[in-house]
């Protein structure tokens, strides 16, 4: 089998940051850094506290994709690879180089050999198996991890610096999976724990923190290693954190998040609310912001139920929904309309407007065409069925509630009654299962398209019950079976394409990551996936 | 005083065993399936595939009858084990205990507001002698009864927190965060604290001995503070203590408005997560919280009216 | 019933200045007295007036808007009020007054079903008590005791958790905890009335025990436990507001009078008067319903 040093040798990755680097710098350049600006030379020592917007309900990085769990989770675990935000180009953290087959099926990962975990133990090339291992063996509740290995065959220990990992089939996106957290590299005393009792505390990683303790709806609590020297090639400075102390305090509502920012109780605030963004520029804060790449907020279809699986409903609902007005009433000018399957941040990202318009009239023509005639209240109904869809959602962002409720004003304009099922966020892996909704309404987030295939393919956890053996999954799973970028470019495209064209997915608007900063904080940057990474950062 | 004693340890027993008996009744038999809301509330359970309800219900015992999971579930909590949380398989008991301190913490504020502020108000109302004052110091109470605290707390927020920017809006740190909610937890109770101990106060004063008392020349604070206090106490005492689970309960309203954590946070939090041990829990408590304050006012009212001693025997367990 | 904001069954059981009835006067002049009594109570009669206007709302509310509560105007959102919009626009451009309005006719059917649940329960409970005494007494008795044990809050929450979010099962909850208090007034009732010499002559002229129970006692202890439900009333409003807001009402965008105030709670530092006028308007019901309860329990008195 041919092998290639890395950066000549795989061309996808090279697109993949080269398409990213050319959507962030379209992004704005407010975000740079994080936007918080320098004030002379970092200091080591202090605390810091951020207000997260939501429970993180699991502390293992491997369980939860929500972005609240992600920003303590990812100062506790490093990863094999890093990628830039800027260029999206994939550098070296815990290991120093690495090799892909031209297949992209066989992965070779070379460690550096001085880092451990907090227990002590080596991050060796057995750590990397056991990770690797026992996120496959998570399955389902390895909600991201699971579907970036998938068809994972094993990872080979070839010397204690030495691990590699390989794949039943083209695994294109793999590499770049290396470089989140949903993939980072945990001790064997983590690994070897049942998920639940890995979600209330006991996670050791390799990382510049250390958790202490997490209090579920409390707050999770986090402390520097003195020891820490390993840290990724992007960071601005080696060695252990500045910060000697991280406190992550939940507070759901968005006003008393703004408040506790504002009366210096906390430091930084995730979710700054957009009737509130104004307020707190006016009174010397930074808002940094930065638009997520991967899934944009939108309505997606469950296949399965007799009404979603109607392509003309389908159809309906993506017209009558005015992506505009949303952003205009509920989101504050950070945020942008979706334009397509993805945000316009993500690698290989097209642009598919013109297929998402707002067109009320044609989506009642549609309606009509079918058989839907306007009932009495003004909801359709055919054969005496009503119209009506239930969207299932979660309380992790804090305007999706009015987002929704505009959406089900505009949805009932052209007949349609849209009903809302909130879901705790505990409870959104089994209600997913479960499957006892027409649509479900959420956004995820990762810079490389394949998330498309973690959402929609047939062979992973399909929440949305695509059927498999269409074209949309031969154009997922083709992109990432491929290491020619330009086919990788085209197979994405069509899959982009598949989702919005037939309405099976309705994105309204993109995420945009916007945090409200004190002025004493420095330094606070954005991962490639506009997560924080607190190494950095310091206070004065 | 010792066999009153025993007599109502024992009635005091049996109202925790059947408040136990009826909050099981109510969390376990009466949804139609309580391993689906478990399930569904487990973060265990993200694939709910037959073998791991079947699984679900051996770990929590619902595959066994129900008066067998009643016993097993009584006698855990006799030794105060509770079982475990769904939603994060923390020990019940001990998440209780972990957010109960900061609960007590305002709890104790509130009702020393309360008690100040209600038996203030009815102090003041029985002392002044203008009618028109006196009515309108009297028409406040009801006044606080009648206003939701969570819109009681959001307004003090919105004026003293955010208008006037005097006390903090929110949270747990520092001795100004409690002063809010503390005032906002405190406004029902006081409200009826002030009511009742209004109108004994009254009624102490009409009494032949407060006559007695002017006659001999006593001046008119003595009179209304001394003796009349005295015998008018009872009353609100007795009241207080059928309150003091209310300023628990309470709590959940007031920890919610105000993004305290605590008792009331948790309880929130176990009810959306439809957690049923753990609410089975924190009902229990309550009702524990319950029976020992009207132990201890039984126990303290002798203290303050000697007549009481008597009329003992024929006093029924809780009111 | 002992809700969440207290403690109204306390309240509403203590004693108080009765208002004293009208005096009795002359034929002539009994019009006069009535008009009298309440021109002396200006304050019942503004009460009267707010509880009408609030069950007219509930029943008819187009009589007092004609804007949709559910449909705004996005580009009109967050304006303060004025005259187009008396409690001004709420973040979805959707005029608050009409929410409010129509928030009335949800938050007063799970009141009245609340109600109902404790009136038809507790008034069972109790006449089965009173009338059959002995062991029967004994054991419901002690079972309305347990009910009063557990904070009335929590025992809601416990039921809700079982039964699940919605308003009509908020309302369920609510009503049981006030079950226990119906109850006793029912058992005191029938005990006060059995003891009266008419029943008792109907038992000596061998009337059977239940229509002597259905046709004498049940219609003459019926007055108190009227007058408990409505002493009630302002309580359960609170109560299930109070749950509302707490989230275990209905999904959005229904209007409830507690999940409207939950609702504005992200916009009070700027929007005022969207936790503001729908708080108003319950603490407005609630005095109204209490003042009138009370003057009601005065009379029967």
């Amino acid at each position: 089998m041919a092998r290639s040093r890395r950066r000549t040798a795989l061309p996808a990755v090279l697109l993949v940051s080269l398409l990213a680097t050319a959507a962030c710098s379209a992004a704005g350049s407010s975000s740079r850094d994080g936007g918080v600006g320098d004030a002379g030379e970092p200091r080591s020592g202090g605390e810091l506290n951020f207000a997260l917007a939501s429970d993180p309900v699991c502390v293992d990085p491997h369980q939860r994709a929500t972005n609240d769990a992600i920003y303590p989770a990812r100062q506790l675990v490093d990863s094999l690879t890093d990628q830039d935000p800027e260029t999206g180009e994939i550098v070296p953290w815990l290991a120093t180089a690495w090799e892909v087959d031209d297949e992209a099926r066989t992965f070779t990962f070379t460690l550096r050999d001085d880092a451990t975990f907090s227990d002590g133990t080596p991050v060796d090339a057995q750590a990397v198996k056991d990770t690797f291992d026992s996120v496959v063996a998570l399955g389902a509740q390895a909600a991201l991890g699971s579907g970036y290995l998938s068809g994972y065959a094993g990872t080979e220990v070839v010397d204690a610096r030495t691990a590699r990992v390989s794949f039943e089939a083209p695994n294109a996106q793999f590499l770049q999976a290396t470089s989140t957290s949903a993939l980072g590299i945990l001790a064997r005393s983590t690994t070897e724990l049942p998920a639940e009792e890995r979600c209330t505390g006991n996670v050791v990683g390799s990382g510049p923190f250390v958790l202490d303790e997490y209090t579920p709806n409390v707050s999770v609590v986090q402390s520097r290693r003195a020891d820490y020297a390993w840290g990724s090639s992007l960071w601005r400075h080696q060695g252990p954190a500045y910060l000697e102390r991280l406190t992550f305090t939940i507070i759901p509502e968005s006003g008393v998040r703004t408040g506790a920012l504002q009366s210096g109780q906390v430091d930084a605030i995730g979710g700054v609310a957009a009737q509130d963004e104004a307020s707190l520029a006016a009174a010397g804060f930074t808002l940094a912001s930065r638009p997520n790449p991967g899934l944009p907020f939108a309505l997606t279809a469950n296949l399965s139920r007799p009404l979603p699986a109607d392509e003309a409903i389908r159809r309906a609902v993506s017209l009558a929904v005015d992506r505009q007005e949303v952003v205009d009433t509920v989101l504050s000018p950070s945020f942008t309309v979706a334009t397509g399957s993805l945000a316009h941040t993500t690698a290989t990202y097209t642009d598919l407007s013109e297929l998402l318009p707002h067109d009320p009239d044609r989506a009642a023509a549609l309606l009509d065409d079918a058989g839907w005639v306007p009932g009495p209240d003004g909801v359709r109904v055919r054969d005496g069925e009503e119209l009506r869809l239930t969207a299932m959602w979660i309380p992790n962002f804090g305007p999706n509630e009015n987002a929704l409720q505009l959406i089900q004003q505009q949805l009932r304009a052209v007949g349609i009654d849209l009903r809302l099922r909130t879901v705790p966020l505990p409870e959104l892996p089994a209600a997913q299962e479960e499957g006892d909704f027409d649509y479900f309404w959420g956004n995820t987030t990762r810079t490389d398209p394949d998330i498309m295939r973690t959402a929609f393919s047939a062979d992973l956890r399909n929440i949305y019950r695509q059927p498999s053996g269409t074209p949309l999954q031969e154009a997922l799973a083709a992109q990432n079976a491929t290491t020619d970028p330009e086919r990788r470019a085209a197979t994405s495209a069509e899959a982009q394409r598949l989702l919005v064209e037939d309405g099976s997915t309705v994105p309204v608007f993109e995420l945009t990551t916007v945090l409200g900063v004190a002025d004493h904080v420095h330094d606070l940057d954005f991962e490639a996936s506009s997560r924080i990474r607190l190494h950095d950062t310091w206070v004065s | 005083m010792a066999r009153f004693l025993a007599r109502r340890i024992v009635q005091s027993v049996l109202v925790l065993w059947a408040s136990f008996t009826l909050a099981f009744v109510v969390l376990y038999l009466l949804p139609s399936d309580p391993v689906a809301i478990m399930a569904a509330g487990g973060g265990e359970a993200s694939a709910v595939t037959d073998e791991q309800v079947a699984e679900l219900r051996e770990t929590y015992g619902l595959d066994q009858p129900a008066w067998r999971q009643y016993l097993e579930r009584l006698a855990d909590a006799a030794h105060g084990d509770f079982g475990q949380s769904v939603a994060n398989g923390e020990p019940v008991g001990r998440v209780i205990a972990e957010s109960l301190p900061a609960t007590l913490q305002l709890a104790g504020c509130a009702l020393l507001v309360a008690a100040l502020g209600g038996g203030g108000l009815a102090l003041a109302a029985t002392w002044v002698r203008r009618g028109w004052l006196r009515q309108a110091l009297l028409s406040l109470p009801a006044l606080g009864v009648s206003a939701p605290t969570f819109w009681v707390g959001l307004l003090l927020v919105q004026l003293v927190s955010f208008r006037w920017g005097l006390l903090p809006a929110f949270g747990n740190e520092g001795w100004d965060a409690i002063v809010l909610p503390a005032i906002t937890l405190a406004l029902p109770v006081g409200s009826v604290l002030a009511q009742v101990f209004a109108k004994s106060l009254r009624t102490a004063l009409a009494e032949p001995y407060a006559e007695t008392a002017w006659a001999k020349g006593a001046s008119p604070a003595r009179v209304h503070l001394g003796h009349a206090v005295r015998n008018a106490a009872l009353p609100p005492l007795t009241v207080l203590g059928l309150l003091l689970g209310n300023l628990l309960a309470g709590s959940v309203v007031v920890e919610s408005v105000f993004s305290r954590t605590g008792l009331g946070r948790t309880t929130a939090t176990a009810v959306n997560s439809q957690d049923i041990p753990m609410v089975l829990g924190i009902v229990s408590f309550g009702a524990l919280v319950f029976v020992l304050a009207n132990l201890l006012v039984d126990l303290l009212g002798p203290l303050l009216d000697p007549r009481l001693a008597a009329e003992r025997a024929e006093r029924a367990v809780p009111a | 019933m002992n809700g969440v904001n207290g403690v109204t069954r306390v309240a509403g059981t203590a004693p108080h200045q009765a208002p004293s009835p009208p005096a009795v006067t002359p034929e002539a002049g009994r019009l006069a007295a009535r008009l009298g009594y309440w021109l002396r109570r200006p304050g019942l009669v503004l009460s009267v007036l707010v509880v009408g206007a609030v069950l007219t709302a509930a029943i008819l509310p187009e009589l007092f808007t004609s804007r949709d509560p559910l449909t705004g105007v996005p580009a009109e959102k967050l304006r303060g009020p004025s005259a187009e919009h008396p409690f001004g626009t709420d973040q979805l451009g959707r005029d608050l007054f009409a929410r409010t309005v129509h928030g009335a006719a949800l938050s007063l059917r799970a009141t009245s079903l609340a109600v109902a649940v404790g009136l038809v329960a507790g008034s069972a409970m109790g006449l089965l008590a009173g009338a059959l005494g002995g062991r029967v007494d004994d054991v419901l008795m002690r079972c309305a005791d347990v009910l009063l044990a557990i904070p009335a809050l929590l025992l809601s929450l416990a039921i809700v958790t079982a039964l699940g979010f919605g308003t009509t099962r908020v309302a369920i909850a609510v009503g049981v905890t006030s079950v226990a208090g119906f109850a006793r007034v029912m058992r005191a009732e029938v005990l006060r009335v059995r003891g009266t010499v008419y029943v008792e002559a109907a038992h000596a002229a061998g009337a059977r025990r239940h229509s002597v129970l259905l046709r004498h006692v049940l219609p003459n202890a019926a007055g108190p436990v009227l007058v408990f439900a409505a002493v009630e009333f302002g309580a359960v409003v609170l109560a299930v507001s109070a749950l509302s807001f707490l989230g275990y009402g209905a999904e959005p965008p229904t209007p409830e009078w507690g999940s409207l105030v939950s609702e504005g709670r992200d916009y009070l530092a700027g929007a005022w008067w969207l936790t503001t006028f729908p708080g108003l308007t319950i603490a407005a019901t609630v005095l109204a319903a209490n003042r009138i309860a009370r003057a009601w329990e005065g009379e029967e008195r």
